[in-house]
């Protein structure tokens, strides 16, 4: 059965706030985050730390170019 | 004439019904809208005695979506109205899956798309009306069209005619590796062996393919000899290449431009992830949210190294691997209208790239001398020599050429940038090419050591495009790509900085512009296809709010571009003086070592005598 993460292009951004009192505890959570949901690679694109908690986005590349991309699959063969 | 009645389910809002009567009055329909609080058996009533061919109804509020709107539908079931009359659907309360459950002919979701309101009153499907759309409001521009080049500034002009004749003197009778591989491309082009499915003779491909080897350094005359790949690359197989074409089916709905209600600038983005199937998609999803034009971008190893690789060929570096089938592949994914650019502004294989660029239908080609002869690029003297060949290939295949004013990049200050730029442009001329200076609307290292943007970022940038007008009467497009240096990982700063700098760009009347994507300032990775639409979304947004206003210069602007106009013509003065346009590259009149600018390395002492 096709999964929808086949279907994603190149990357998957996840960008959230989170609760925190330090920029290095934002890092730490946000590598736990995308440990937790189960996103290969995570990296963390932008992290903005300020007095009650952090704005981050953290990506991970699904289909880096050169792959063989699963959304080029048709149906039957996913 | 056809009759389409209008009517606003909803208490107060009304705004869409409004808008959609003018346009189809417009348009030539007979439009009949009824006020806000409207209810479904006033809707009948009224469709009883106008019998329109369609009914649109709309409702903003989300309290009783599917009970006022079901009511609507089995009102018009019972009163036998839908044999002759369609009924849709819109509004913020509305989505595809209400409007399909209750039984409507047609749902309207997000922005309004006028041919799509017009396919439904007609009951055509929405494939033709975008085709015929396609066909009429998008031709692939030409930039340069209605300029004639003329130079206001005599001192200017005369400076320029010394240092182009200089050039010209320099670069006769010389050739390069780069020279003679382009003319052996050519050739196998003439002879149809320049692909690795070529039709024609195998021995002709085998004994021009022998010449361009000996041309070539050991690690491509491995490829050709031996079959070995670059460390990292890998041939894409003919299934994945055949797929491709499946995935983007013609008969899609339009793509509108970016811009809101002027004809220009036209917009650019590069591209160059490394996979020609990547890069298709992405080009694809640019196209599809409004770009006019892209960038073909190649690894930097490709502008080290004497030869370029054939075939389908990807790998998981920045910039995708120049080869005829790599560009014509990519290429034949482009809509009708869309300008293609393939870069070879520096580096060994300059003119070979234009041959090839040529060959697979490039619209503009980008070549700067001075720029590529810097900051790791290629030397000086060697450039100058495949330069003036490349934009002799330029001239001869009537493809106009960009010249990038990235050099800033490294430090150097606007006159001096714009002064290698007008050298490039007098010497296209002279060749009789068509080039185009891109000014970089940027936040340079120049600018923060000197403080000249502390202020503001707008009179710099302003002074930076509007000191060209009192120069020459040329195409301007800024890039490359603009607000460089001013964006952050934050895809929302970035696509912002990006937006304001393409719509002060816009307002100042450029010709085109080059964005960015919100990836800009992110480089642990390759840039991903939302980044590209977050900074599109952000440009349409801001020249819809922006409309047709013109920038003016202040006093602090005027006086900028003064000191500019000043300077470049200071600047000029003493490349002209120094008499040998290489030397005056070396030695830093373009750009020196203190502004933060080395002369290129690459390829030094390969010039020879023809």
């Amino acid at each position: 059965m096709m999964k929808a993460m086949d279907r994603v292009v190149d990357a998957v951004d996840i960008e959230t706030f989170l609760y925190c009192t330090s920029e290095d505890e934002a890092k730490e959570l946000a590598e736990q985050l995308a440990l937790e949901l189960g996103l290969p690679h995570g990296d963390i694109v932008f992290l903005e730390f300020k007095a009650w908690g952090a704005r981050v986005r953290i990506r991970s590349y699904i289909h880096h170019p050169g792959d063989h991309y699963r959304w080029m699959e048709k149906e039957h063969e996913a | 004439m056809k009759t389409v009645l209008l009517a606003p389910l909803d208490p107060v809002h009304d705004n869409a019904v409004k808008l959609l009567k003018r346009k189809l009055s417009e348009a030539g329909y007979d439009a009949h809208a009824m006020p806000p609080g409207t209810t479904p058996e006033e809707v009948i009533q009224r469709a009883l005695t106008l019998k329109p061919a369609a009914i649109l109804v709309s409702r903003t509020l989300g309290y009783k979506v599917a009970e006022i709107l079901s009511q609507l539908v089995d009102l018009a079931d019972a009163a036998g109205l839908r044999d002759a009359t369609r009924i849709g659907v819109g509004g913020m309360a509305i989505t595809r899956e209400i409007g399909a459950e209750l039984g409507f002919d047609g749902c309207f979701v997000g922005e309004l798309k006028m041919n799509a309101v017009i396919d439904f009153i007609e009951g055509r499907s929405a494939s033709q009306t975008a085709r015929a759309f396609d066909e009429i409001t998008r031709e692939k521009p030409d930039i340069t069209a209605g300029y004639t080049y003329r130079f206001f500034d005599p001192k200017i002009e005369s400076y320029l005619n010394q240092i182009t004749d200089q050039i010209l003197s320099a670069a006769a009778g010389k050739t390069t590796d780069g020279i003679e591989r382009a003319k052996i491309r050519s050739e196998m082009l003439e002879m149809d062996v320049a692909t690795r499915d070529h039709r024609g003779s195998p021995e002709t491909r085998g004994k021009l393919l022998a010449r361009y080897i000996t041309l070539c350094d050991s690690e491509i005359q491995a490829f050709y000899k031996d079959g070995r790949l670059p460390a990292g690359v890998r041939w894409l197989d003919r299934a994945e290449i055949d797929r491709v074409g499946e995935l983007f089916p013609s008969g899609h709905e339009p793509f509108t431009p970016l811009r809101h209600n002027r004809p220009k600038p036209y917009f650019f983005s590069q591209y160059g992830t490394g996979c020609p199937i990547m890069d298709v998609y992405h080009i694809k999803v640019a196209e599809a949210w409004g770009i006019d034009g892209v960038f073909h971008f190649d690894p930097s190893w490709n502008a080290q190294r004497e030869g370029l690789l054939e075939g389908y060929l990807t790998h998981e570096h920045d910039g995708t691997i120049l080869t005829l089938e790599n560009l014509s592949f990519i290429r034949s994914f482009l809509e009708p209208y869309t300008l293609w650019n393939v870069r070879g502004h520096r580096g060994l294989n300059t003119p070979e790239t234009q041959v090839l660029g040529h060959a697979a239908g490039a619209d503009l080609f980008k070549i700067n001398i001075p720029y590529g002869s810097t900051a790791g690029g290629t030397d000086p003297q060697r450039l100058l020599v495949d330069g003036v060949y490349s934009l002799k290939l330029a001239a001869q295949y009537k493809i106009p050429f960009d010249i990038p004013g990235n050099d800033e990049l490294s430090g150097v200050p606007p006159y001096k940038t714009f002064a290698g730029l007008l050298i490039m442009m007098s010497l296209g001329l002279r060749l009789g090419a068509r080039p185009i200076p891109k000014p970089l609307l940027c936040y340079s290292p120049y600018m923060t050591i000197h403080g000249r943007m502390d202020d503001n970022m707008i009179d710099m940038n302003l002074a930076k495009l509007a000191v060209w007008r009192d120069i020459v009467d040329t195409p301007i497009w800024p890039g490359e790509p603009v607000g460089f240096m001013t964006h952050t990982p934050d895809r929302v700063q970035s696509a912002l900085q990006t937006s304001l700098h393409a719509s002060l760009a816009a307002a100042a009347g450029v010709d085109a512009v080059t964005i960015a994507s919100s990836d800009e300032a992110y480089s642990k990775g390759p840039i991903s296809v939302q980044a590209r639409v977050d900074t599109l979304r952000a440009v349409r947004d801001q020249l819809r709010f922006q409309g047709s206003l013109q920038a003016s210069l202040s006093p602090a602007a005027e006086s900028i571009k003064a000191e500019i106009h000043e300077k470049i013509t200071a600047t000029l003065a003493a490349v002209a003086a120094r008499g040998d346009f290489a030397a005056s590259i070396y030695e830093g009149l373009l750009g020196s070592q203190d502004d933060g600018l080395y002369p290129g390395r690459v390829g030094a002492g390969t010039v020879r005598g023809e």
